[in-house]
């Protein structure tokens, strides 16, 4: 059947599977000939990554036995898809059954490598760890840097930096993974107190020549780490020149630019100190180096001595707080109120859900701008992947809801109408007395034997041929022609030749007419034979309905509460899921409150002091 | 700061991200389960719903296929059962795109009596020099007891380079 241009192989189809939409489309080419409907069918929703469908129909053609033709592709293609739809647990089981044997060494360590990438992204570092030890051999060499750079970020993230350092620190080559390979040692060193070593990947990292942009960034981003490790060193006047290399375009600058003053503040230059923190004025609020800034400014002016304009910076650090942390509140309010969430989930279309699904805009309003922040987290992201799935489920289960209903009443319309043409098909088969025209058929068996065997001409004779024998005989016993003279000789020589030319039309059709009434018999019996089997269909249908509608009620009915069941567990989910997210996102908005009420409280302090200085010195003056 | 200072800080913030990821993985994993639940709840309705819409002795099934798709772009089909139209379906570009990689439209369901029945569709798209191309394919289907599965099939013929049109019956 339907050909098609898609998988070869069992082994082309895992990597199809095992790769972002946006790249399968590459990795097929060579034609699959489909010989079961139902797994073209499971294909057609798998190619256009409308998931869901694709394994519910993949899942019901296998029930039916229907897909004899595909066993081992389908559970693959299963694998596949629940890997796809983020059903990774369940892809794990088919996985680990099926990568034993039944692929080659290449696709299983490349499958392995997949779910340890997946795992990690939702938390589950052990089953990563352990899905990075299955593979055995050698993985193509941009995914095997990616795999050991995976396993020492688990290690990072477990806290066994030393483990992640040890295996890490035999990274060879000049390509962007070593570059993040060292970026990472250097965090993992810098987090256990090892702030020398640390420094001297990082800056190595930090004056690098970069031939990507990504390496630009991981260039500031190095830059900036060294920075701020060795200010919290003590060592301000080294912190400089790395913080310095950030660019001022990047996403880093803000920071770097106030880790520059501090350096020149922690070094007493407190005039260079307010360069860089003056350059940040303009920028975005929500930046917590602008923020920080806003405080570093006047703080530096008062050491410089210009007591009135640093007491001007604070106030108007204090307002811009004040109208930031009004705006923080209003945002914390709507995302407790759930309404947020469900904005979010009505504004999708959830039409496509799947593994791969990313947010591509931000909602509008007042928290997108802060949510900005929240989505670079792997957990707020993947969360926000199951709030959306969970949404989907809900809707399934309420669609189905309404459906099931709609079954139960045309369930029971049918079984009305069964009850009531019931009576009718019986007397109709009553009526219909087969036994007896089976009898009558024999019967015109027997008598066709008789007359084929008496070679009887004149029993197939039509009427008006009998009745023209019957004439002539008729006339053959007339007395007159008994009688011995010329003119009934003549007569009788007459009919003589009638007869004989009856007789011989009859005999030369009598074959034909035997075949003919022969044929007529079969087919009747034929008619009889399927009369008696569309009986005997009926008589079944009339035993095995009653059954059958039992079988359906008791279906239908009793996927009735388990849809309820189901959905009230869906429900909760959503709710504890919607709690979760509202529990990041806040936490989240409440430290960005908790730092500005921090800020506000410092700068009134340094405010009074000001005042204090500034009345003083007046009454000095008096 | 000092080292031990430092070394604690981090020692923090692995613990507050290990419960982080403790609480969104026991989320997840019901949601798993949830979704397994809904998957298998969803197998058994789609077979009642067919059973009970379709029963097997009556179930005709109509497909649509595509091998290779050189020679046409498909837009539309239409489906005549016994001169009455039945199904009329406009492909989206995405689903034509998974026909052409191999996937198989069941593009509509019908309860049809024993006997002898009058198929007809109708293809339009795009043919050769991407002109406007309408076809018809028609043929006649015995329906017996049991299931019946007609795939319509969309096929090049390379020689005349033309598009071809057949049916396929599957018992």
């Amino acid at each position: 059947m339907a050909p098609g241009r898609s998988i070869l192989s069992r082994l082309c189809l895992l990597l199809v599977l095992l790769t972002p939409a946006a790249h399968a489309a590459d990795a097929t080419g060579d034609p699959m000939v489909v010989k079961d409907p139902q797994f073209g069918e499971v294909l057609f929703y798998f190619y256009q990554e409308d998931y869901f469908p694709a394994i519910v129909r993949l899942l019901a053609a296998k029930e039916q036995e229907q897909l004899t033709e595909h066993v081992e592709e389908a559970e693959l293609l299963l694998g596949g898809m629940y890997l796809s739809y983020g059903h990774h647990l369940e892809a794990a089981e088919i996985f680990e059954r099926l990568l034993a044997d039944k692929v080659s060494p290449e696709v299983r360590d490349r499958t392995w490598f997949f779910l340890a990438k997946i795992w990690y992204q939702r938390g589950y570092l052990d089953k990563a760890q352990q899905a990075l030890a299955y593979i055995e051999g050698e993985l193509p060499e941009h995914l095997q840097r990616e795999a050991l750079m995976l396993g020492a970020q688990i290690l990072i993230d477990a806290g066994q930096y030393d483990a992640a350092v040890t295996r890490l620190q035999n990274w060879k080559g000049r390509t962007e993974w070593a570059s993040y390979a060292k970026f990472n040692i250097g965090v993992a060193l810098v987090r256990s107190g090892r702030v020398d070593e640390a420094a001297e990947l990082l800056d190595e990292l930090g004056d690098m020549n970069p031939f990507t942009d990504e390496l630009t960034a991981l260039r500031d981003k190095a830059n900036l780490a060294l920075g701020y490790a060795l200010l919290q060193d003590g060592q301000a006047y080294a912190a400089k020149e790395p913080l310095q290399r950030v660019r001022l375009e990047g996403p880093f600058s803000s920071k770097a630019l106030l880790g520059v003053g501090w350096a020149d503040a922690e070094m007493n230059n407190f005039d260079r100190a307010l360069v860089p923190w003056m350059e940040l004025r303009g920028r975005d609020l929500l930046d917590p180096a602008v923020q920080e800034s806003m405080l570093a400014i006047p703080y530096a002016m008062a050491k410089l001595d210009s007591i009135s304009q640093a007491a001007d910076h604070y106030l108007n650090a204090i307002e811009a707080f004040y109208e930031e942390t009004n705006r923080l509140d209003r945002t914390i309010n709507h995302i407790e109120s759930g309404e947020f969430f469900e904005e979010f989930v009505e504004n999708d279309p959830l039409d496509s859900t799947g593994w791969y699904w990313e947010l591509e805009e931000l909602p509008t309003g007042p928290e997108a701008r802060y949510l900005y922040h929240l989505l670079a987290k792997h957990e707020f992201q993947e969360g926000l992947k199951n709030f959306r799935d969970l949404s989907y489920l809900n809707r399934n289960l309420e669609n189905w809801q309404q459906n099931v209903d709609v079954y139960a009443n045309m369930l029971e319309t049918r079984k009305e109408a069964y009850e009531q043409r019931l009576p009718v098909v019986e007397t109709a088969l009553e009526r219909a007395d087969l036994g007896r025209m089976v009898e009558f058929k024999l019967s015109y068996d027997a008598t066709m034997d008789n007359i084929e065997s008496s070679h009887n001409w004149l029993a197939l004779a039509e009427r008006s041929e009998f009745d023209m024998w019957k004439e002539v005989a008729e006339l053959e016993r007339t007395p007159a022609l008994q009688a011995d003279i010329p003119e009934a000789a003549e007569v009788q020589d007459k009919i003589d030749l009638l007869k004989g030319v009856l007789q011989w039309d009859l005999e030369r059709d009598f074959s034909e007419r035997v075949r003919f009434i022969r044929r007529n018999l079969h087919q009747t019996g034929e008619a009889l034979v399927g009369a008696q089997r569309a009986r005997r269909h009926v008589e079944e249908s009339m035993r095995n309905e009653p059954l059958v509608f039992a079988e359906m009620s008791d279906r239908v009915y009793g996927l009735a509460p388990r849809i309820e069941g189901t959905q009230m567990r869906v429900e909760d989910a959503l709710s504890r899921q919607r709690a979760y997210l509202q529990e990041i996102a806040v936490g989240e908005l409440q430290a960005q409150k908790d730092r500005l009420d921090l800020y506000t409280i410092q700068a009134r302090f340094a405010l009074a002091a000001i005042y204090d200085i500034a009345a003083s010195a007046g009454e000095d003056f008096e | 700061m000092d080292a031990d200072a430092v070394a604690a800080e981090a020692r923090e913030a692995v613990a507050a991200e290990a419960s982080s990821r403790d609480e969104f993985r026991s989320l997840d994993t019901d949601v798993q389960a949830l979704k397994k639940e809904v998957l298998d709840l969803n197998r058994d309705l789609f077979l009642l719903e067919e059973e009970l819409l379709f029963p097997a002795n009556s179930q005709v099934a109509f497909f649509v296929s595509m091998d290779v798709g050189e020679y046409f772009e498909l837009d539309s089909v239409s489906i005549k059962i016994d001169g009455k139209e039945v199904a009329n379906y406009l492909y989206t570009a995405r689903e034509a795109d998974a026909l052409v990689r191999g996937g198989v439209h069941r593009v509509h369901m019908a309860n049809l009596k024993t006997g002898e029945h009058e198929i007809i569709a109708i293809f339009t798209g795009k043919g050769p020099h991407v002109r406007d191309y309408r076809r018809g394919a028609t043929t006649v289907i015995d329906k017996g007891i049991g299931a019946k599965y007609l795939e319509l099939e969309i096929t090049d013929r390379v020689r005349k380079q033309q598009p071809e049109f057949v049916f396929k019956e599957w018992e």
